[in-house]
């Protein structure tokens, strides 16, 4: 076994909101050409007709408002651009022309192609140019966020494919865990922000959750538990330390606000040299939002579950058998080489996380989905022989 | 900003930012340091309209609420009448206090 990975005790998952690979990552072609982002040559018809081609225009607020759709039918035209054929061609021309619809203007329809040039997002950027960068990480659903968010916490959805309640038939990553032994924790960011998973998880297991207080409080005293995955906050509020800007980077929520929280989540980790050099956090995004993203998503091992039109709201059954559209995924530990770019040849989604967590911690595991025993794992990346000592820092 | 990923960008609000997220590593070794910038003060809109998720976790509460705690015990808003986004922090607040009591920081 790599040192790396005999040392990893613990794993941190960070899911950020809806912003696609391109439009946070794609400038990072330019600074290495095996990150496939944008060139400026990628391009979705308007409505008329006329290319409009991405950019690096994109603002860290008030530009995605209205905020795109994002729902099953809206997710399926941007892929698909209306195609009915069959097979399906995911051409993914469809963006601009499916943005239009919110508010029938030409111009505005255009920002959806937007993207952050690489010195606007010094955070994720300088992760990903550090650590390591995926290629291909989808989300696992062409929809919205609760039902890619229920990947990664079960490996599966139970067929949903919105943002319905939903009632699991299988255990969570985190009662496996302590099933098995081991300790696991959902950290929210604060009672006003609270949880998504909320029916199911912080109503029958509380004692799973805490807040992002106690996550700074378990990194600096070495307590973490074996797996965390950590909630932004999803709400401009006050509480009692002051006024909570939203750190989730949902739109229309400031970009800059989740920079920042994801810098304090990878500086309470970094700060503390047994934690930095025992762990592995990723940071994730649990789907595109209705941005843009050139790379169409493939096909994958369905889950066993199917949705039929009355959920889809399109004339067809979805049988969970294509991924969601591509979203931004970081790796980040001192045993990953700096500057490694995961390959097009490896494709990653959500369900990777707890066929990861399960593979790590427990092993072998049969009860979970098809389509999560067939997602890649990703620890490998902690490959090198010798850990490294240099690394970054962040400052406000 | 601080060492808590709280983003204190409005007058008035306890501290503001602050340098307290630089981290005083012990690990001997390279260290490139990276500026963060601040959103401006403007980025705060607690008045904003609820979007689709917090609409949606709202539905999810409300779900749990009925379901787990005797109707004395509940808020008695419902979801319809949330609009902006410091109504419905207020709203998931009341109900995790009673899901959740130890996230309250002071009682942990």
């Amino acid at each position: 076994m790599p040192p790396g990975l005999d040392a990893l005790k613990h794993i941190v998952v960070l899911m950020m909101e809806n912003r696609s690979f391109d439009h946070m990552l794609g400038s990072l072609k330019a600074a290495n050409p095996l990150i496939d982002g944008v060139d400026g040559t990628q391009w979705n018809p308007d409505t008329q007709g006329n290319p409009v081609y991405v950019q690096p225009l994109a603002e860290f607020q008030s530009q995605l408002d209205p905020d795109p759709d994002h729902a099953f039918p809206a997710v399926d035209q941007q892929i698909f651009n209306g195609d009915q054929s069959n097979p399906r061609v995911a051409s993914m021309k469809g963006f601009v022309q499916n943005y239009f619809q919110q508010q029938q203007d030409l111009a505005h329809s255009q920002k959806i192609m937007y993207y952050f040039a690489q010195d606007q997002l010094p955070v994720l950027t300088s992760l990903a140019m550090n650590f390591a960068v995926f290629n291909r990480w989808f989300a696992s659903i062409p929809g919205p966020t609760l039902c890619n968010r229920a990947f990664a916490h079960y490996g599966t959805s139970f067929g949903q494919v919105g943002m319905s309640v939903f009632y699991p038939q299988g255990k969570s990553i985190y009662e496996r865990l302590q099933d098995a032994g081991h300790t696991a924790k959902l950290y929210y960011f604060d009672q006003q922000s609270s949880s998504l998973e909320v029916v199911n998880l912080l109503q029958h297991q509380p004692q799973l959750f805490a807040t992002y207080d106690q996550f700074i409080a378990d990194c600096k005293s070495g307590t973490l538990s074996d797996y965390s995955f950590i909630e932004p906050n999803y709400s401009d509020h006050d509480n009692d330390d002051g006024s909570q800007l939203a750190s989730d980077q949902h739109p229309d929520h400031n970009v800059q606000a989740g920079e920042l929280f994801i810098a304090s989540v990878y500086n309470a980790i970094q700060s503390n040299p047994a934690l930095w050099a025992t762990t592995a956090l990723l940071v994730v995004y649990d789907e595109h939002g209705g941005i843009f993203d050139h790379v169409p998503p493939p096909a994958c091992t369905p889950d066993g579950h199917s949705a039929g039109p009355a959920d889809t709201q399109l004339n067809y059954t979805f049988n969970f058998d294509r991924l969601g559209v591509r979203v931004p995924a970081i790796l980040i530990s001192p045993w990953i080489p700096k500057g490694t770019v995961v390959g097009t040849n490896r494709v990653f989604e959500h369900a990777s996380i707890p066929n990861t967590v399960t593979s790590h911690f427990i092993g072998p595991y049969p009860a979970a989905t098809p389509r999560e025993q067939a997602a890649q794992t990703f620890l490998d990346l902690l490959s090198l022989p010798v850990m490294r000592t240099d690394s970054v820092v962040f400052s406000s | 900003m601080n060492e808590a990923g709280r983003n204190r960008t409005k007058p008035g609000s306890k501290g503001g930012p602050t340098a307290a997220i630089q981290t005083a590593s012990l690990l001997p070794g390279d260290y490139t340091s990276i500026r963060v910038p601040i959103p401006p003060p403007s980025a705060f809109n607690k008045n904003r309209p609820a979007g689709c998720l917090l609409q949606a976790q709202l539905r999810h509460f409300h779900h749990a609420e009925s379901a787990r705690l005797p109707k004395e015990k509940r808020d008695g808003r419902r979801p319809e009448d949330i609009h902006t986004e410091a109504e419905a922090a207020s709203y998931i607040a009341a109900v995790t206090k009673v899901l959740h009591p130890r996230g309250r920081k002071k009682s942990r």
